[in-house]
């Protein structure tokens, strides 16, 4: 006994640094902040008031930016509101041509972002609408530009959103041009990348992204950015598309909740197949 | 007065108690900074890491034991705040503290700080903790490990570094007095 002893206070360090490690590796196997209910609220809500106090502080970089980018905007929308308005009343006629059931207009939920951690690669923010609002986790929020991300955590005020430019996203997308159909990630710059897209698929430098139907997270056709670089990938069946966002993540100031959930009988019946397979192909 | 902010400041000093509480006020103190205020200093998405900074201080003043521990809590306290990945700060910060901690010498504590080492020291023990973070953050991406870490681990490590020269000329001008 007294030798174990002996040995536990000579190599204490050793023996805290392998504790210590094998602690943090429990936590990340326990995974998001997700997992831990209502203290998540309780953190979310924290945080977004400790934002909410000081979102008075201006940042003159990002400002000056701002002001670039809303009057390329300004400049952008006016042409597209006159064709916009073409389009409109074609569809219309078309739609009743053709008997199609119109798109469903989802209530959109204005909010302020308040704070916002795009920095050390940990791309979030927190907006001044939560719960009591109508906010729930998996609404996806947008802006006049395009898609900005996917709410993550709610308090009853604030809610946190997990934005496009983070590793965990997964959103299946799809060329408007040619529908060829990928999914966009995230590689660690300010840009997005189409993954799965053949070589033999049509898909070419100034193209626009948008949000495929197939997506079970996020509403069907809401602009994700521009295709800017498209290569063929070395040793690979696929190319590189690098997609500019549409949204300047940057200047992020307002933006609104899509308020519209996964459809729950989809998902189901989807994961019901799914295990159905599962069960087939297993042994 | 000057009298009694000696007396304050030398029962700092030997009230182990009173020292660990300012740590844990510090760390507190240096999340709210780094969710609220570091993103007007973010060169490119990079900013300094401070929580690592009062690591490797505290692994030097202290020992390698407790900056192992202060670097465990402070890590997992930020991967709370911050929505990261539960337990990636608290093990990439406990390896810092754990490598901060070889350069503790007893009654030396000033020196080090107070001189290029604590740069050296802030810059390795950074170094390491940037490696094992990058590590597990690039791991659910279809990317390359290395050239991510080149990219933002090592930005990351020089701009801890240099907002490291803070404390260190404060305890030097302190030193001097």
């Amino acid at each position: 006994m007294r030798r174990f002893i002996d040995f536990v206070v000579r190599f204490k360090n050793y023996i805290t640094l392998c504790a210590l490690v094998v602690m943090s590796f429990s936590f990340m196997n326990v995974g998001n902040l997700s997992q831990l209910g209502g203290f998540r609220a309780v953190i979310v809500g924290s945080i977004g008031w400790m934002q909410s106090v000081f979102a008075w502080i201006p940042n003159p970089v990002a400002l000056k930016s701002e002001n670039l980018a809303l009057r390329e905007l300004n400049l952008q929308l006016s042409v597209e509101a006159a064709r916009s308005r073409q389009s409109t009343v074609e569809n219309n006629t078309l739609r009743k041509m053709l008997d199609l059931p119109s798109y469903t207009d989802y209530r959109l939920i204005a909010a302020d972002v308040i704070g916002k951690t795009t920095t050390q690669l940990r791309n979030y923010a927190t907006i001044n609408k939560g719960v009591e609002d109508g906010v729930q986790e998996g609404m996806c929020c947008i802006t006049d530009a395009g898609l900005v991300g996917i709410i993550i955590g709610t308090s009853p005020h604030y809610a946190v959103l997990q934005l496009l430019l983070n590793r965990d996203t997964r959103v299946s997308a799809k060329v408007q041009r040619t529908r060829v159909d990928g999914i966009i990630q995230w590689e660690g710059e300010t840009f997005l990348v189409l993954k799965d897209v053949s070589r033999s698929f049509d898909v070419q430098a100034g193209d626009d992204i948008i949000t495929s139907s197939y997506s079970a997270r996020y509403p069907a056709n809401v602009v994700i950015g521009r295709v800017t670089q498209v290569t063929d990938e070395a040793n690979s069946l696929f190319r590189r598309v690098v997609v500019e966002p549409a949204v300047n993540f940057a200047t992020l100031e307002q933006l609104f909740v899509v308020d519209a959930k996964p459809n729950v009988e989809r998902t189901d019946n989807e994961r019901r197949v799914d295990e159905r397979l599962h069960q087939r192909t297993s042994p | 007065m000057a009298l009694q902010f000696d007396l304050h400041r030398s029962q700092f000093v030997t009230n182990p108690v009173l020292r660990f509480l300012a740590y844990a006020v510090i760390a507190l103190l240096l999340n709210v900074v780094h969710l609220v205020f570091l993103r007007f200093v973010a060169v490119s998405s990079v900013t300094p890491d401070l929580l690592l900074i009062l690591t490797v201080w505290i692994a030097i003043v202290e020992g390698q034991f407790t900056g192992m521990i202060a670097g465990f809590l402070c890590g997992l306290l930020f991967d709370v705040v911050s929505e990261d990945v539960l337990g990636s700060n608290a093990l990439a910060k406990t390896a810092a503290g754990f490598v901060a901690g070889f350069f503790w010498r007893d009654s030396y504590a000033l020196q080090t700080l107070g001189s290029y080492r604590f740069l050296l020291v802030v810059a390795l023990a950074g170094g390491i903790h940037n490696v094992l973070y990058y590590f597990f953050y690039v791991r659910p991406m279809q990317i390359s490990f290395a050239m991510f870490f080149l990219k933002y681990g090592v930005a990351t490590t020089l701009y801890t570094t240099v907002a490291a020269v803070f404390p260190m000329l404060y305890v030097n001008r302190r030193k001097d007095q």
